[in-house]
């Protein structure tokens, strides 16, 4: 189990007010914001950035970065992995 | 002759009431709040409902349970026959409360917060729950007044407006006072309205 992405899993449940979803219910590979994923909207992202901050002391400034780490939990993983190593 | 309020939904601390009637009791042993128990007996799948603030969820719920005991009218209109009419008196206060605690205490603004502190909001979320693109309105007012809802019902009643969704939601610390009802197009005497409001089982506070 990597831990890291389940902590992000619980984090973002708690922090998204994601009520009636558990951590197995989100698949590492899924899409954050499809339909068909885990379904999250733009004022999720915002709150991400937020987690980011708030967990990882990790600032997002740059949208483009930000789009390719908030794919899925398997990208915001890597993104913050490789953010800890500069 | 006046337009004609058709129907009531009010929830209470103890009870959720449909044109009078109590369709729904708060149940003290439950392990959930009063507004999830409201929820779980009306099964609407929505989980956005838990991303909402209060006052959001007050809205939600009264206009699900007017859909589920009494929408007939509502169920059959088509997305700009209904308009919304709404008011309170505390506008957003709880969830602006909130939101100034997400950044004094927490460092962080939160986002998903600063959304809902606007009262009009709840229009919003009603909106795209039912696909209502009608005409929509909310005041902040000192205190419930009907005729408010009366008149912008005249106005806005006409061939492709049909139902007047109106509400008095209003949420402070601890205390509630929320009201839903219907106005349609029918002629009826002042009193009718009146004696709607005061058999619906809404409690005024002031």
């Amino acid at each position: 189990m990597d831990e890291l992405k389940e902590n992000l899993k619980k984090q973002i449940i708690e922090q998204l007010n994601l009520e009636e979803m558990e951590v197995s219910d989100i698949a590492n590979d899924a899409a954050l914001f499809s339909a068909d994923g885990v379904g999250l909207d733009s004022i999720d992202a915002l709150e991400l950035i937020v987690l980011l901050e708030k967990h990882y002391q990790i600032s997002l400034t740059n949208p483009e970065e930000g789009k390719k780490a908030f794919y899925s939990i398997d990208t915001l993983s890597e993104f913050i992995r490789s953010r800890q190593l500069q | 002759m006046n337009v004609k309020i058709t129907s009531t939904v009010v929830i209470r601390p103890d009870a959720c009431l449909v044109n009078g009637e109590i369709v729904l009791s708060f149940q003290e042993n439950s392990d959930d709040g009063w507004f999830r128990q409201i929820y779980r007996f009306l099964q609407p799948d929505y989980p956005k409902f838990y991303k909402m603030d209060q006052l959001s969820q007050a809205a939600f719920l009264t206009v699900e349970l007017l859909k589920k005991e009494a929408g007939n009218v509502l169920m059959t209109s088509s997305e700009e026959s209904v308009a919304l009419i709404f008011a309170n008196r505390e506008s957003s206060s709880v969830t602006d409360s909130l939101f100034i605690d997400s950044y004094q205490r927490n460092g962080s603004p939160s986002p998903s917060l600063f959304v809902y502190t606007l009262p009009n909001i709840l229009l919003g979320e009603l909106s795209i729950r039912n696909k209502w693109y009608g005409e929509n309105i909310f005041a902040v007012f000192p205190k419930f007044a009907l005729d408010y809802y009366e008149k912008n019902a005249r106005i806005l009643l006409d061939d492709q407006v049909t139902v007047i969704l109106c509400g008095w939601v209003n949420v402070t610390e601890g205390k509630q006072e929320i009201l839903v009802f219907t106005i349609e197009n029918e002629p009826v005497d002042d009193a009718w309205n009146q004696l709607m409001v005061q058999r619906s089982g809404f409690e005024f506070t002031a």
